[in-house]
């Protein structure tokens, strides 16, 4: 066991656990934020996707050692009190069911719109086509996300 | 996962003094490079390898980045995020195989942490090699079950013994672009064509891809200055579009001299156990007049010698058309 | 309307009342709410019911506060993890104790001396963290022995092949059918088509796997956190589990993540679950991972189908004969039968099963639907193609119901269809693109039962709750439960908390079959009436009314003689507040929805592949409830459709007796890039007072849909799912060159 600082959702954070500890491990299981889901373990369904210093990133395919100083945002760090309009717009389109792939949609799509105010609609497609869905049907999460910034490029 | 030693070595010579003393192929155990994690973290959980040690390459300066070199080619170091080649608009004529290569792997999530490197250097995805209880012949076993069984993705040029194909989208890319690659060992540093770094199974040895040591390290590519009016493209193929390793891809680079191809590159992925360069094809290009005969000729030439398995035989004209779709895009066939 | 019929309006009632008019009172008959129906208001009253409202639990999802049974965490708690066998069959060997001997482990024991089945759990651990308990599955010492397995339909019914059961691996085929009036049919037909149609094994991939957390510490009372679809289901199989009763256990689903069939029982990861928590008295933590996802949790059956049919020259189909084969590995498999949908005159048909060692299929949105769907939807189309006649027209003279007859117009012209060149005659695979349309239509049974108990509860601070131990597998469930009250009482939605997922609530049936609806909602229905009830004679007390001229709205109450604002009315109330109990009204629910479906495809005749940018669904639902619910459904289920259509196969190595395609790299479903503009539309022909769930009906037609739009763009007909590039790319090779 070795202590790690890492920053998660902007606050420091000292954690115990051993190097090779997935960092989805460390969020779940010692930070108790349980908000990033393990759909696959592997990196195939991004239902664990954090920002790692900004940028998505598979919480399953870290291990802790990697993040040492480093800055974490999980679905829980998206929004403060108030949810942000892009969790907004989910909900008004529709863009949730089960629930269990949104914390990795919700936080792709939050990097996608911190790079790129006005993404193109072929952009914000993009930038979930590594989160899977099996309920919704993914397209009023685009169209959401789309009304939200005014993408208006169509699609490639 | 079992435990081993990780290890973070300040610079390329200690990783290399950290990985084993001994040359050749890395055996199960044998302490192992970890780039961006994002292959090898995943073989550790099936059991594929279980080295005694994982030598973490992400704390050594100078690897990661890309930049332009005093005569116009690149540099990259191997520790290089795929994002940031694909995120670098200046990547364009010449160099836009390599950027639309590297916006092409896995996922957004993927491509943060992926590196150049471990892109290169990624073991097959073949599902016989990934499944812990099939020995095949990539892992020690005397068989390759692709070659009897499920080969849809399998090779359809320099099969044999093994039928993998290579995985990398950088691969191609970087061939066509002429790269060179650089490896560290422990009598220093030695440099080939990246063409050379690669190994089909029946060249080197069946339990690797390429030339690379256990105790050696990719350390960067080097790509040399294009041609002035070089244009170049990575056509990929995938079977699920959102995310998927190629079915098939084409790296083409050419360069139009008025009503002639001055020189043309074109190395196909997801075709065989390398990336594959289209050599009769490259031939029939060099030096020819434009015209969609000639396109149509070129793409027919690159499918030229392939051997096709019980279920990959659609691979054959899904290569000559992608071939005829680079090309024509690029402007082979003609103005448009 | 003539003054002097007796008029009826549904869930209205006349009453006398006293009105004063120029200082004089005056008798008169008005028109009021039966309070003692518990109908829904009509639709043009709603506030809410028949509206897009957002969903009561989006801001729990979307900032991951939302507790999953993954999520639970509890004080002691053991991970549990279980090891899958390889092959296809084996004898197992397991020496436990170098796992129980390893770090943090505290149970470790062989589950089977000889498996079933390819991927059957043969090894349980737990440990005090979820590495640890990995740490201790792999330091299980394991010697397989293979058995000969069967895992395709070639080794099933190989001479000598093991038996995956005692009675052989072919089972009895049911046949139905007079082969001598079949064969004067086909006689009769101007064109005929014979042809095999293949479907494979789809998997449910529920983002959330299989799983149970068990609160257990001794003692007589348990807490069993399960991502299941039926929360009362679990109950007894739990108890038996744990060895406590029935009454001591309580099932909570709050939130779970996709069930799509699979998740009815406790499954085995909860009797597992609930095992190790008897012995150990800690909590335990079990979910599959996604490896036993795929291999242990069920699957729609695969089939192949064997299809002849005929139609006359004016398009009436008269004679089908087929010969279905259901692949549902140890289980039976499902197929709901040939012709499917279609009404033809004479049928001749012969089902059955063939048997292999792989885990048993299960229900998935429609068992055994889409199978035949695709099959029946793929002949129909040939006819109509085989008689050059257009696609729609013909599929209308061979459907009864009206309603899809409407819907075909509809459908066909949101498509574009009227103006599509291939209407009679397919489009060739010149070029370097074609563009098709196809079609599908489904049918989906529904219908209630009378199970649910619903409790509705209004405080006198006027605080109101709505619960029954029902669950929201994501469908929306919870949003209609407060909707539905707050729509009756004149509440704005969060003005009802709605409460479910605990079997200490009321009795509600499992989610399947597209019934939870229109079992629940119209029991939820029946509490907010007589809530309403309830509200009124307060009301009306206080005002000096009769209890049906109180009108509740959003403001309040108000009647003849005057105004209460919420709170004034609830105050009304006693302390306790008041509470009534809602049961099944049969007049709310619907039995019987029909589906049409569209897709238009643009198909790459130099790749193969297949881009669908267009799916229409015009679906019935009788009343719809939530808008935004019902079309966020039909578009999932179109989206698992053209999934099943393009890219999703089970795959095994039937020589090596393993599994090929057991995570989310080699099993692909659909992403963000796989999908098309989405017209999805709630029927609103549909003027049935009843309501209808429709999670199974418009999964069913859309692979036909696609298959039918391939070949109306360029020809190639593809009778094998799933319509991957190699074999598109193949069939348009195959036909440049013929």
């Amino acid at each position: 066991m070795t202590t790690w600082n890492v920053r998660v959702n902007g606050r420091e954070v000292s954690v115990e656990a051993p190097p090779m500890a997935r960092v989805l491990d460390v969020l779940r299981e010692s930070l108790g934020l349980t908000g990033s889901k393990e759909g696959c373990g592997e990196g195939e369904c991004g239902s664990c996707t954090v920002l790692l210093d900004g940028r998505p990133t598979c919480a399953c395919l870290v291990p802790i050692f990697q993040v040492e100083g480093r800055e974490l945002c999980t679905v829980e760090g998206v929004a403060g009190t108030e949810l942000d309009p892009l969790q907004r717009v989910m909900i008004e389109a529709g863009g949730v069911q089960c629930g269990a792939c949104t914390p990795g949609i919700v936080v792709s799509l939050r990097a996608l719109l911190d790079r790129d105010p006005r993404p193109t609609r072929a952009a914000v497609r993009e930038s979930i086509a590594g989160n899977l869905c099996r309920c919704t049907g993914y397209e009023r999460i685009l169209r959401a996300v789309e009304e939200l910034v005014g993408s208006e490029e169509a699609d490639a | 996962m079992r435990s081993f030693r990780i290890l973070t070595p300040r610079d390329v010579a200690t990783a290399v003094d950290q990985l084993p003393a001994t040359r050749g192929p890395a055996t199960r155990e044998d302490a192992r490079v970890l780039a961006g994690g994002q292959d090898i973290l995943t073989e550790l959980k099936h059991d594929l390898i279980a080295p005694e040690a994982l030598v973490d390459l992400s704390s050594i300066a100078g690897l990661e980045g890309h930049e332009r070199t005093p005569d116009g080619g690149l540099r990259i170091g191997a520790m290089t995020r795929l994002v940031d080649l694909e995120r670098d608009a200046s990547l364009a004529g010449a160099f836009a195989v390599l950027r639309e290569a590297a916006a092409s792997v896995a996922s957004p999530q993927i491509r943060t942490q992926a590196t150049v490197g471990g892109n290169l250097c990624q073991r097959p995805r073949c599902a016989y090699y990934r499944h812990s209880h099939a020995p095949c012949i990539k892992k020690g076993g005397s068989e390759c079950f692709a070659a009897t069984g499920h080969n849809k993705y399998n090779a359809i040029f320099g099969g044999g013994p093994s039928y993998i194909v290579h995985p990398s989208d950088l691969a191609p890319a970087l061939v066509a672009l002429n790269a060179e690659a650089v490896v560290v060992g422990p009598r220093g540093e030695r440099r080939m064509p990246l063409e050379n770094f690669f190994t089909l199974p029946s060249e080197g040895s069946i339990l690797r891809e390429n030339v690379l040591g256990k105790n050696e390290v990719l350390s960067e590519l080097i790509v040399p200055k294009p041609a002035d009016g070089t244009v170049s493209t990575y056509l990929k193929f995938r079977e699920r579009e959102s995310y998927d390793f190629a079915l098939v891809a084409v790296a083409c680079t050419l360069r139009i001299d008025g009503s002639k191809l001055a020189s043309a590159s074109l190395v196909l992925g997801g075709v065989a156990p390398i990336p594959w360069r289209a050599t009769r094809a490259e031939v029939l290009l060099a030096n020819a007049e434009v015209g969609v005969d000639l396109v149509r000729r070129a793409a027919q030439a690159s499918i030229e010698g392939a051997a096709p398995l019980s279920e990959n035989g659609y691979k054959l004209p899904l290569t000559r058309n992608l071939v005829w779709k680079a090309l024509t895009a690029l402007g082979a066939g003609g103005a448009r | 309307m003539s003054f002097m019929q007796e008029e009826k309006r549904p869930g209205k009632k006349k009453i006398k009342t006293t009105r004063v008019v120029n200082g004089l009172d005056v008798e008169e008959e008005v028109w009021v709410d039966d309070l003692e129906a518990p109908l829904f208001k009509p639709r043009e009253e709603c506030r809410l019911l028949g509206t897009r409202m957002k969903r009561v639990d989006g801001p729990a999802k979307l900032t991951g506060a939302a507790e999953y049974t993954s999520d639970v965490r509890l004080e002691g708690m053991l991970y549990a993890k279980v090891l899958l066998c390889p092959f296809g069959r084996a004898k197992v060997k397991i020496d436990a104790a170098p796992a129980l001997a390893s770090k943090g482990c505290v149970h470790a024991r062989q589950l089977v001396d000889e498996t079933k089945y390819l991927g059957q759990p043969v090894a349980v651990v737990a440990a005090a963290t979820p590495e640890l308990a990995e740490d201790a599955l792999r330091a299980l010492v394991v010697e397989y022995e293979p058995l000969p397995w069967v895992l395709d339909r070639g080794q099933a019914l190989a001479e000598g092949a093991p038996e995956v059961r005692s009675r052989g691996n072919l089972g009895r085929p049911t046949e139905d059918g007079d082969a001598g009036e079949v064969e004067a049919a086909f006689a009769q037909c101007a064109v005929v088509v014979e042809q095999e149609y293949s479907v494979p094994v789809q998997h449910h991939v529920c983002l959330e796997t299989h799983g149970t957390v068990v609160d257990y510490r001794g003692g007589e009372d348990a807490i069993v956190y399960c991502s299941t679809q039926s929360t009362h289901g679990i109950v007894g199989d739990a108890a038996e589990s744990l060895g406590l009763r029935k009454a001591q256990v309580r099932g909570i689903v709050q939130h779970m993540g996709g069930g799509f069939g699979s998740k009815f029982g406790l499954e085995r990861a909860g009797t597992l679950a609930c095992e190790i928590s008897r012995e150990q008295k800690r909590p335990v933590h079990l979910m599959w991972n996604r490896e036993a996802e795929f291999l242990t949790s069920g699957n729609r059956t695969g089939a192949w189908q064997r299809v002849k049919a005929g139609a006359n020259k004016d398009g009436r189909m008269l004679a089908m004969s087929s010969d279905v084969e259901r692949y549902g590995g140890i289980g039976g498999g499902s197929h709901a039968g040939l012709p499917y949908l279609y009404s033809v005159e004479k049928s001749l048909r012969k089902h059955a099963s063939v048997y292999m060692h792989l885990d048993t299929n299960c229900a998935m949105r429609a068992p055994g639907h889409p199978q035949a769907s695709f099959a029946m939807e793929s002949v129909v189309d040939e006819l109509a193609a085989g008689l050059g006649m257009d696609a729609v027209e013909f599929r209308k003279r061979n459907l009864n119901s009206p309603a899809h007859l409407r819907q075909l117009d509809r459908v066909a012209e949101l498509i574009g269809w009227n103006e599509h060149p291939n209407r009679t005659a397919p489009g060739s695979v010149d070029g370097f693109e074609a563009v098709g349309i196809g079609f599908g239509c489904s049918r989906w049974g529904v219908g209630g039962s009378p199970v649910c108990q619903v409790d509705v509860r209004v405080m006198n601070d006027g605080s109101v709750t709505a619960e029954v131990g029902s669950q929201d597998l994501g469908t929306g469930t919870r949003t209609y439960l407060a909707a539905i009250v707050a729509e009756e009482l004149g509440r704005p939605l969060d003005g009802v908390q709605a409460r479910l997922g605990d079997s200490r609530m009321g009795n509600a049936n499992g989610s399947g079959g597209s019934t939870t609806t229109p079992s629940l909602a119209p029991a939820v229905q029946d509490a907010a009436r007589q809530m309403r009830g309830v509200l009124s004679v307060a009301a009306a007390e206080h005002f000096g009314c009769a209890p049906e001229e109180v009108v509740l709205d959003p403001d309040g109450a108000r009647a003849p003689g005057g105004k209460l604002t919420w709170l004034e009315l609830c105050a009304l109330l006693p302390p306790e507040g008041a509470s009534v109990r809602g049961t099944w009204q049969s007049d709310l629910a619907v039995s019987g929805v029909a589906c049409t479906q569209a897709a238009r495809v643009r198909v790459d005749l130099l790749t193969g592949r297949v881009k669908v940018e267009k799916m229409v669904c015009l679906q019935e639902c009788g009343r719809p409830l939530n808008r935004l619910a019902l079309e966020s459904q039909i578009r999932g289920a179109m989206t698992q459709a053209l999934s099943y259509a393009l890219l999703e196969e089970r795959r095994v190595d039937p020589q090596l007796g393993i599994a090929l395609s057991a995570d989310l790299e080699t099993y692909k479903i659909a992403g963000s890039l796989e999908i098309p503009e989405f017209v999805a539309l709630v029927d609103d022909d549909d003027l049935r007072e009843g309501v209808a769930g429709v999670g199974e009906p418009p999964v069913i037609p859309g692979a036909g849909a696609i298959a039918n739009a391939v070949f109306n763009a360029c020809g190639v007909r593809l009778r094998h799912l799933p319509l991957t590039p190699d074999k598109v790319l193949n069939a348009i090779e195959e036909r440049k060159s013929s």
